[in-house]
């Protein structure tokens, strides 16, 4: 009776454990920001949103580092805020289907052909890897102008 | 003649929604050698947020059992043995759909039906026992070996009929039959021809 019980449990459970997926990877940028002037890693309070999305992809954060997912379109369209200093940022790129797994699904990996940008904060923007896998190397760097130079 | 009772239920410890049915012929051709031929339908379907899979062929396999047991009497037809097999499989898949969620919003694809055939071998130990007159149930433990498959681009081949996920060179498969003996007793009409000639 034991081993019949044993059995169902391990039954129920294997049942209850098979229809657990995981999501796909994601392919992000990595953008890196650097001080212009003396090319030293920097730190902003950034805020980041797409053009015409009212949610934010990063709100108010104090970061070096950040994460971009891109858009299945041939352009994403971002308004970055380094510091109260808006500027916009459009990534143009190419992007290739890519396959997980039936249980996970599909995801895009993408190419960066070129960004365009306005130049408030920003001073330039430097492609450092066209190549935007789920590795999530440095893609971008993003050359600010030092707070006590920057146009508003 | 067989049925294999666990693939209607092949669902309860694979991952998706799997299920099929597959039916065997065998004969003890000559002594303690049984070749084989064995057919069945699987489906294996995937439905999450992400994505909408389905999978569904038919498989064949031939081959051949060697009965490890030596009969106690002419009437003894429990068997312990070991079997070769050669399976192929035609079979089709389709990706009703696929999402991919980013901060963009969802983006939808689908991928039309893919036609694709696979073939391998399998290699299994199994016993086979009488529980009723004429009416036998028996197991078999298979390693699957797959030796080609089509190469379909994206989405690669999931799932192949008859022998597991594709992404897997080896699979190790279980079936459990029941067998009704049709009531021909090729070893008394072996014993006859035998008899026949002495005389």
């Amino acid at each position: 009776m034991k081993q019949l019980l044993f059995l169902i449990g391990a039954l129920i459970a294997l049942t209850a454990c098979k229809e657990v997926y995981e999501n796909p990877p994601q392919a992000l940028v990595r953008a890196t920001i650097w001080n212009s002037s003396t090319e030293a890693e920097l730190s902003s309070k950034v805020s980041i949103h797409g053009i015409g999305y009212d949610n934010y992809w990063v709100k108010d954060s104090t970061i070096q580092k950040i994460l971009l997912p891109l858009s299945p379109m041939d352009t994403s369209n971002y308004v970055f805020s380094f510091d109260s200093y808006t500027d916009t940022i459009i990534f143009i790129h190419t992007k290739k289907l890519k396959y997980e797994s039936m249980e996970t699904g599909l995801y895009y990996e993408y190419q960066l052909k070129s960004v365009d940008y306005t130049k408030n904060r920003l001073d330039s923007v430097e492609i450092t890897d066209s190549l935007v896998t789920t590795i999530w190397n440095e893609n971008i760097k993003l050359y600010l102008h030092p707070l006590s130079s920057a146009i508003n | 003649m067989g049925m294999d009772v666990t693939r209607p239920f092949l669902d309860l410890w694979t991952k998706g929604n799997r299920y099929g049915t597959e039916f065997s012929v065998d004969m003890e051709l000559w002594p303690n050698l049984f070749p084989v031929f064995e057919s069945g339908y699987d489906i294996m379907k995937i439905k999450t947020s992400l994505i909408d899979y389905k999978s569904n062929g038919s498989y064949s396999r031939l081959g051949i059992d060697y009965n490890l047991l030596q009969a106690e009497h002419e009437t003894d037809k429990d068997i312990l043995f070991v079997g070769l097999r050669y399976g192929f499989t035609l079979a089709r898949q389709q990706v009703n759909n696929y999402q991919i969620d980013s901060y963009w919003g969802p983006d939808i694809g689908r991928f039309g039906s893919q036609n694709y055939s696979a073939h391998w071998t399998e290699f299994l130990i199994g016993l086979k026992g009488e529980v009723f007159h004429n009416l036998y149930m028996g197991w078999t433990i298979r390693g699957k070996v797959k030796i080609h498959q089509t190469d379909l681009g994206l989405p690669p081949v999931y799932f192949i009929p008859g022998f597991g996920k594709a992404d897997k060179k080896f699979n190790l498969d279980f079936t459990y039959s029941i067998f009704y003996n049709l009531p021909w007793d090729f070893r008394k009409s072996i014993k006859g021809k035998k008899t026949d000639n002495k005389k």
